[in-house]
């Protein structure tokens, strides 16, 4: 993954590191956190060697700790025994020593100058609150080092200035964090250096105060990676679907969308901007609480999926094994449920079942031992297959795609963008496409809509705009 | 997850891949045993028993798979047995007609089911729990129902329901045994709702986002488990003459039993009808073989238990294969 990067740290600063996804941000903090190996090339800490690998366990007696997006605290437990929660794992007895507890809780706390209940749940806690705990619980570990992934990922604007505040405070004790974001504005704000990772490779590296904006994200995607735009602008004459002033709990600000016959409307916008949470509710498996959508001159009443489906709308959720499959049934059950869905009465013609699963097994060029074959043993390429042809199997006519081609080759990723492109050609079709991959978006997409922070920013022409362009707009922070 | 290719050893997988096949064998076997252990075991007379005794149990346990293969449980079922008993009891002491009988201990069944599905499709209450509550509900309407007296005096048609013979062979609960089974195997395979009930039970949410109603796959599954449960109740009743509010108790063991046993998953979605009826004869045999050598009865309760964990842990080793 990584490439030979060099990266150092200084004591009492932050360095931000920078890159698209892939770009190694992860490996690299992975194996600064003892959790990967590195292949070749050595770290040093505080001038001494400590190797490419050294496992988790070394790493925190080094004083590295590392805060994941996803937070491991114990949600049932309170804010105290979580802090405690190591002493509990070394001191011998099988009695809790309550006081004790408390005391380290009441320590803990009191280095992070931001008020917590020491006695609350951790479940009952805002995002922001179990952000600080877990810097509370890296501070208890005697930290030297803070890696930080994402931190503002869930927070709203002030909680992230309460963060700021802290990290301030923790660069004057002397520790170093390692801040990783994709929110540029956010980083020239706390950075104090900057490293881009690009394809595993270290390609600069400046101060965050004097680096211009566009030119950090050059620096990210890379000057021959700058895709050529395609045209494919289409003529705009019947709109298919539209939401108008759509809310729900995660949009409370209303949106609205059109989407016309035969267009690919690409939805884009980083991790967290809503992507997901848009095609749910347009698609009815989230509810609203206001709005109306209309989709080929019906008025669609709030629906779950079983109304909507009867309608012809189709959805492609972002994890095909948890929410897109069954997965210990066969690639016919799997491709024929949709359209099975739409049939009336009891019994079901099952020749003309398997004649559809059997086609659609040719036209997609879905690679199976047989239609019984169970649908876990396909490649994740081919389960997509499956996931999308259970759609195209029951002839609807909006299809809704989270994240399609996420994890799969690139011969599968073709093959599904051809049968995007065909499918939007039929009289009444339609897609929406919702991709974090900004490339995806470009080459696929006729229009394109850019998400931040549950908001429409921009609408955009492929044939007339840029990734540089896209990447800004999606790491804007928007007021709150 | 890749295996040792290679012919020989892919073939036994596939005869040991089959819990239902595996399980055909065992009872095969448990019968050349038998009769060589005791020479009443295979004539006509104790296997046309066999069949009998399955009668209930099996008609429970059809019902109760296609609940498990749904991704639920249905604890219930024996005090919805009785319940319905009772409740077609006290039509027949008031009205003396058999199918007004009949038809009062299938509805009430198929009420105290739907309701299992309605706590849990409405009130969001957990399968385990909802049915949990209703074992405990259902048992004591049919004691209040009956003051907690048995009823007597079921005319002669009803009887013949449970102790009738075809031909003077074949037992009316086997045919009507056999009849559930056929009925509850074509909803299964052949109908739309069958289909549902595999994909709910396999992964309810993709189920759910490739449109499927999950509440009308649950009330479904659950008013035919107490359905069955009616019917259950008076071909008891016909063959002891009796309807008891205490009765069908542990039922709900020997049901689970039958469709683990046939290697239903208790996951959800994967298993079949026909394996449980073989379950279920799996069952009886057991007890049959055991009664007729002369075991303690009370003994029959700890043979059952170990023998349903014993299926689970084969059918758990087989997987791993």
């Amino acid at each position: 993954m990584l490439k030979g990067v060099d990266f150092e740290l200084h004591a009492g600063e932050v360095h931000a590191l920078l890159g698209e996804n892939g770009a190694g941000k992860s490996t690299l903090i992975k194996i600064m956190s003892g959790a990967y190996a590195a292949d070749s090339g050595s770290i040093w800490f505080r001038d001494k060697i400590v190797g490419g690998h050294y496992g988790p366990r070394v790493a925190e007696e080094l004083g590295i700790v590392t805060i994941y997006q996803h937070f491991h605290l114990i949600p049932h437990l309170t804010v105290a025994e979580n802090l405690a929660l190591k002493s509990f794992l070394t001191e011998p007895g099988w009695l809790v020593n309550w006081r004790r507890v408390d005391r380290i809780a009441a320590e803990a706390l009191a280095r992070l100058q931001f008020p917590i209940d020491s006695a609350a749940r951790v479940k009952d806690l805002s995002v922001a609150q179990q952000q600080m705990l877990e810097i509370a619980i890296a501070l208890s570990k005697k930290a030297q080092v803070i890696v930080m992934d994402e931190p503002t990922a869930a927070l709203s604007k002030r909680e992230t200035e309460v963060l700021f505040s802290l990290i301030g405070h923790l660069k004057e004790q002397g520790l170093g964090v390692v801040y990783v974001s994709h929110k540029l504005e956010e980083i020239k704000t706390i950075g104090n250096r900057i490293t881009v990772l690009r394809d595993g490779n270290n390609v600069a590296t400046l101060d965050a105060k004097t680096a211009e904006l566009n030119e950090i994200i050059r620096l990210m995607i890379g000057a021959s990676r700058v895709t050529e735009s395609r045209h494919f602008s289409h003529p705009r004459e019947k709109i298919l679907f539209s939401a108008h002033q759509l809310r729900n709990k995660h949009f409370r600000q209303p949106f609205d969308l059109s989407v016309y016959e035969h267009e690919i409307v690409g939805i884009t916008g980083l991790v967290g901007a809503g992507k997901t949470e848009l095609t749910r509710v347009l698609f009815g498996a989230d509810a609203r609480s206001g709005g109306d959508i209309r989709f080929a001159g019906i008025n669609l009443p709030h629906q779950r999926p079983r109304g909507t489906v009867k309608h012809g709308l189709g959805y492609v959720p972002e994890n095909r094994d948890s929410k897109g499959l069954c997965l210990n049934l066969t690639v016919a059950e799997n491709l024929g449920l949709a359209s099975l869905v739409k049939l009336k009465g009891w019994l079901f013609d099952r020749a003309a079942q398997r004649n559809i699963v059997r086609q659609a097994i040719s036209s997609m060029r879905i690679r199976t031992r047989g239609p019984n074959q169970p649908v876990k043993y396909l490649s994740g390429g081919n389960k997509q297959k499956v996931v999308l042809g259970k759609w195209l199997a029951a002839s609807c006519k909006l299809l809704l795609l989270d994240e399609p081609t996420i994890g799969i080759d690139v011969g599968a990723r073709q093959d599904i963008y051809r049968l995007i492109r065909e499918f939007r050609l039929e009289p009444d079709h339609a897609v929406i496409l919702a991709s974090s991959d900004i490339d995806e978006v470009l080459e696929v997409a006729n229009r394109i809509v850019v998400l931040s922070d549950y908001r429409i920013v921009a609408e955009l022409d492929p044939a007339q705009t840029s990734k540089q362009q896209i990447l800004e707009l999606c790491t804007r922070r928007t007021a709150a | 997850m890749e295996t040792p290719k290679g012919d020989r050893f892919s073939q036994i997988r596939a005869v040991l891949g089959n819990q239902a096949v595996s399980m055909s064998a065992i009872l095969i076997l448990m019968w050349f045993l038998l009769s060589l252990m005791s020479p009443y075991f295979f004539t006509v007379a104790n296997l046309s028993e066999i069949t009998l005794q399955t009668a209930v149990i099996g008609i429970i346990a059809a019902g109760q798979t296609l609940v498990i293969l749904s991704g639920g449980i249905d604890l219930s079922v024996g005090s919805v047995f009785a319940a319905s008993g009772i409740a077609g009891g006290l039509v027949f002491q008031a009205t003396g007609n058999l199918w007004l009988t009949l038809g009062g201990t299938i509805l009430c069944a198929a009420a105290l089911g739907s309701l299992n599905g309605l706590f849990i499709t409405r009130l969001r209450v957990p399968p385990f729990i909802a049915t949990l509550g209703m074992l405990g509900m259902a048992r004591g309407l049919a004691l209040i129902l009956s003051r907690g007296i048995p009823i007597f005096g079921l005319s002669k048609d009803y009887l013949w329901i449970g102790q009738g013979k075809i031909s003077n062979v074949i037992p009316v609960p086997t045919i009507i045994l056999l009849a559930v089974y056929t009925f509850v195997f074509s909803i299964a395979r052949y109908t739309r709702f069958g289909r549902f009930v595999y994909a709910t039970g396999s992964n309810a949410e993709a189920a759910e986002l490739s449109g499927i109603n999950l509440g009308y796959v649950y009330l479904g599954t659950y008013a035919l488990s107490g359905l069955l449960c009616g019917v259950g109740a008076v071909i008891e009743a016909a063959r002891l003459g009796t309807v008891q509010p205490a009765g069908g108790n542990g039922y709900e063991l020997l049901a689970i039993g039958a469709v683990v046993i046939g290697g239903t998953s208790l996951f959800g979605g994967e298993g079949n009808v026909i394996a449980t009826l073989i379950g279920a004869l799996l069952e009886t045999t057991i007890r049959n073989g055991l009664n007729l050598l002369g075991v303690n009865a009370f003994w029959q309760y700890v043979v059952n238990g170990a023998v349903i964990i014993a299926a689970v842990a084969v059918d758990q080793w087989r997987r791993g294969l």
